[in-house]
């Protein structure tokens, strides 16, 4: 019984940390309608300051806790705003996303340089000293986060409902003009809103940072600590405060008690990774909790500007082009050795990445779902092609194709009724479940798992020239079959559903088909990307899809164009290099790529004028608005004032 | 084939005299904010029925009960004698009810022909392999350079007959030539033709047109009305919700009037006109409505 008590009181504790970060979320969320997929990085290297601040440099606590939460979380949420959020009033609704994404990957790289993931990291207490309370030992340190928690959430439910400015601060969601017709700036009622976030991300992080004295911090998983927060925050509609505050002592109070009481009875490796997914499993119920979205008429049209479709013909022109470059290619590189590697091997690489980013063109480009778990799917086919049939089989890639396929689907299923944004989440939930729970299990990939050349009756693709031409092939083949579907009356219809769902189940087609049928065939495509993958280095193990690799090369894909071949093709090329040559540059290149291109939704192959680029606060705003960087004034008599751009 | 003679409906459905709509004592609140209360009316096939109201009377909201976009509190819709009160959107599309909106929901990013193409294709399925071989040969133009001549030559030499259909419906509301144009391109007047042009290609029985008028001018407001009678006089049911009253008064055979979610009034657009209440509704005094835009 006591120690059920303490367990009880421990997660009230934990849960009282959750409540911070997810009523920060909720705050961001409210205030700049913005979800802020960076609020657990900020709160991470929150942690990481406090502990170089406090532990490295000697600063006493409480003048740390000043430092971080009233000089340098205000300041950087000041700038995100400014330099980085406000141009996206306008854009397309996956560009918030994007760029929330693209600052988480960049804080985590930075984090990753400046506090090096080898080294140990652990903080003392703010307050010292302890109490007994019914035969329990509290630390006062633990009696001030839960003060903390409930003295947040009493302040914010004030300030929302009882103040000027927290009354603006949500107005300026609702309608930024009628706002400023009442006298407020709604740039500033925004910037406050994310310096409030930003201040209860970085509070959040410290808090529960200083909850893991035992096992001391490590970047990861403080950023994904801070994720317990987003389930809570899904649970109160990313709007109610109140509500919010409750899921997340749920949430901290049913970690605890699997902690202690379930997880035991696991094995050891088992243990740790479903500790680590437990968050994410928490978010994707959550998720899969929540009610319908009703379709609603938008009244905005998009304005995304699109790309030059080829013809069929063209199409298959540029495929036999792409073929004899890569037969040129494959006699130039055949044996060059660049720091020990193999650029043929590279290349293979690049065009197993390249299917990838088809799906992610078809997936995303086409039909406006964002998916942030492709590299999942990447990694099962990668699995699946070294079990089945003793590996480099054709029948492993069939089982990797179907497999995905069918898992695609069961996680489209629960989660396609949702918005954007939370179909985006689900994915980001189901990514990072699967990378902790599955792949990295030592039973799954271990020390990594062998995976032979594939091998077709009377044709050996041993080489590694043979099989450079042969996957080469593959992405030519799979980028006809993407182009083929856009052109076809399922790729209307794809661009149709992502244009006006609304519109399009008034027309009378079933939006959920749709969408499951579009998961599906992604998921299908990155399973066999997967399994290629795997047979170019024979070996594969759970590293080359990572969580945080995956959400870098959705990064890339859309920092180069999601809606082209020539898109997909360039994100992968950026990302093998980048990958081999200066690995820890890849999350800071992707993320500032993403930063620059800003709301430009075509990325850099539809950009006209790369000046626009710039997250410069004099670059006219509306200058680039949701079509990219296409001049202004030209066509302002159409519906969406955007320019017609000539191709 | 007209409208009413549908082999998707049951056969005595199809030329009988049941009302295409009937919306029964339908309730809609959002929080404490009550929408619709008991709204009642009914459109027979061959009509033009008129839906108007101040703003805020309800009208879109009745719309979305009516396509299945917002589900009633309480209260029944029925399509001819099909209850369609719980049914998906899509569902009622494909019983022939088709709808547009009164902020535009076109496909932005398809050409107009495509906008069309795609509310023809809606009882296709898109594994069928037709569809596929023609796709991989075609340029239909979706995602050339809007207004590229090139483009549209390579089109038709490439298959002539490819937008045949899109582009005959679109010369029907006054668009021809127009299959191409990007629809986020186009001004709000004919984009809201191409919505109109989208509803009709699923072949409606009952046509739901949301302020098809507004971004209009006044020749084009008077053959939109000349279009809508020669709709009606196919058998189709138009409900029209329009604030152009000069409009409505001329080409509906009966209007309802709603306002703070009650209706109010229903009549001949005579009967209307003269009704006191409907005037106190509209101007608080007793100026008819009518007249103004």
């Amino acid at each position: 019984m006591t120690s059920f008590l303490q367990y009880t009181i421990f997660g009230i504790i934990l849960g009282a940390g959750f409540a911070i970060a997810a009523t920060g979320l909720v705050v961001t969320y409210t205030t700049a309608g913005v979800f802020n997929f960076a609020h657990g990085a900020v709160g991470m290297i929150a942690a990481f300051s406090y502990w170089e601040l406090v532990a490295n440099h000697h600063v006493p606590a409480v003048l740390a806790l000043v430092i971080i939460l009233l000089v340098g979380a205000p300041i950087a949420g000041a700038l995100v705003e400014r330099v980085l959020m406000r141009r996206l009033h306008g854009a397309t609704a996956e560009r918030p996303i994007m760029v929330t994404l693209g600052l988480l990957v960049i804080l985590t790289g930075v984090a990753t340089i400046v506090w090096s993931p080898k080294s140990q990291y652990q903080l003392n207490p703010i307050v010292s000293g302890s109490f007994r309370l019914v035969s329990i030992n509290l630390q006062y340190q633990q009696v001030l986060t839960i003060g903390i928690a409930v003295a947040l959430v009493i302040g914010l439910r004030f300030l929302f409902s009882s103040t000027r400015t927290g009354v603006g601060l949500r107005a300026v969601v609702d309608d930024p003009a009628l706002l400023a017709m009442s006298g407020a700036s709604p740039d500033a009622m925004s910037q406050y809103g994310w310096i409030l976030g930003f201040v209860m991300a970085a509070l959040a992080g410290v808090l529960l940072a200083l909850t893991q004295e035992q096992t001391g911090i490590s970047i990861v998983a403080m950023t994904l600590l801070v994720v317990n927060g987003y389930a809570a925050a899904i649970v109160g509609r990313l709007k109610n405060i109140s509500v919010t505050f409750i899921a997340a002592i749920v949430i901290g109070l049913l970690e605890d008690y699997i902690i202690y009481y379930a997880l035991p009875h696991l094995s050891q490796s088992l243990n740790s990774d479903i500790t680590l997914a437990l968050p994410m499993v928490f978010l994707f119920i959550a998720l899969v909790m929540l009610p319908s979205v009703r379709l609603r008429a938008v009244g905005r049209l998009s304005t995304v500007r699109v790309p030059r479709m080829p013809s069929g013909k063209e199409s298959v022109l540029g495929g036999a082009a792409f073929l004899v470059l890569a037969v040129i290619a494959s006699v130039v590189l055949s044996s060059v050795v660049v720091r020990g590697t193999n650029l043929l091997n590279l290349g293979g690489e690049v065009m197993a990445l390249g299917i990838v980013g088809l799906s992610l063109v078809l997936l995303t480009g086409y039909s406006g779902q964002v998916s942030l778990c492709q590299f999942s799917f990447m990694g099962i086919g990668a699995f699946l092609m070294g079990k089945v049939a003793g590996g480099g089989s054709l029948l492993g890639l069939l089982a990797a194709a179907l497999v995905c396929a069918v898992l695609g689907a069961l996680v489209a299923l629960p989660t396609l009724r949702l918005r954007a944004l939370y179909f985006a989440l689900a994915t980001f939930a189901f990514a990072d479940a699967v990378d902790q729970g599955f792949f990295q299990d030592s039973r799954v990939f271990g020390g990594g798992i062998n995976v032979g050349r594939i091998i077709l009756p009377g044709l050996s693709f041993g080489g590694d020239r043979s099989e450079f031409l042969l996957l080469s092939v593959f992405f030519v083949l799979v980028a006809l079959l993407v182009l083929t579907i856009r052109r076809s009356l399922f790729g209307r219809r794809l661009v149709a559903m992502s244009d006006s769902p609304a519109a399009y189940a008034t027309v009378g087609l079933n939006l959920a088909a749709t969408k499951v049928a579009v998961f599906a065939i992604a998921a299908a495509m990155a399973g066999v990307a997967g399994g290629l993958y795997a047979t170019v280095n024979g070996t594969v193990g759970s590293a080359d899809f990572g969580f945080f690799s995956g959400i870098i090369f959705v990064l890339f894909v859309t920092v180069w164009s999601i809606r082209t071949v020539s898109g997909a093709f360039l994100a992968a090329v950026t990302y093998v290099v980048l990958t081999t040559f200066w690995s820890t540059g890849l999350g800071l290149v992707a993320g500032a790529g993403i930063i620059l291109i800003g709301r430009a939704a075509s990325g850099i192959l539809g950009i006209d004028r790369l000046s626009t680029l710039l997250p410069l606060p004099w670059v006219r705003r509306g200058s680039a608005a949701g079509g990219s960087g296409t001049l202004a004034g030209i066509g302002t008599t159409s519906i969406g004032g955007e320019a017609r751009v000539a191709g | 084939m007209s409208p009413v003679d549908d082999p998707r409906l049951p056969s005595e459905l199809n030329g009988g005299d049941l009302p295409a709509l009937t919306v029964s004592q339908v309730s809609v609140s959002f929080g404490g904010v009550s929408a619709l209360t008991n709204v009642s009316l009914v459109v027979a096939p061959g009509t033009v029925t008129g839906l108007i109201g101040p703003n805020g009377a309800g009208k879109t909201t009745l719309f979305n009960v009516i396509s299945g976009l917002q589900e009633p509190d309480r209260g029944a819709v029925h399509f001819f004698d099909i209850d369609v009160t719980m049914m998906k959107p899509y569902r009622r599309a494909r019983l022939g009810l088709a709808r547009t909106f009164q902020l535009l929901e076109l496909f932005g990013t398809l050409t107009a022909g495509e906008n069309v193409q795609v509310g023809l294709e809606s009882t296709l399925k898109w594994w069928q392999w037709s569809h596929l071989r023609k796709a991989l040969w075609r340029t239909n133009g979706s995602e050339s350079a809007p207004g590229d001549p090139t483009a549209v030559d390579a089109l038709a030499a490439s298959d002539p007959l490819a937008m045949t259909t899109p582009d005959r419906l679109l010369a029907e509301v006054g668009l021809e030539g127009m299959a191409y144009e990007q629809a986020n391109a186009m001004p709000t007047g004919l984009a809201r033709t191409v919505e109109l042009a989208r509803g009709l290609a699923i072949g409606p029985k009952l046509l739901l047109l949301d302020e098809p008028g507004s971004g209009l001018d006044e020749a084009e407001s008077q053959a939109l009305g000349t279009l809508l009678v020669r709709l009606a006089s196919t058998g189709m049911a138009v409900l029209l919700v329009e604030h152009d009253m000069e409009l409505v008064m001329r080409i509906c055979d009966r209007i309802h009037v709603l306002d703070f979610g009650h209706v109010i009034a229903t009549g001949s657009p005579e009967a209307i006109r003269s009704d006191p209440a409907v005037q106190t509704a509209y101007l608080g005094t007793g100026s008819a409505p009518g007249g103004t835009r």
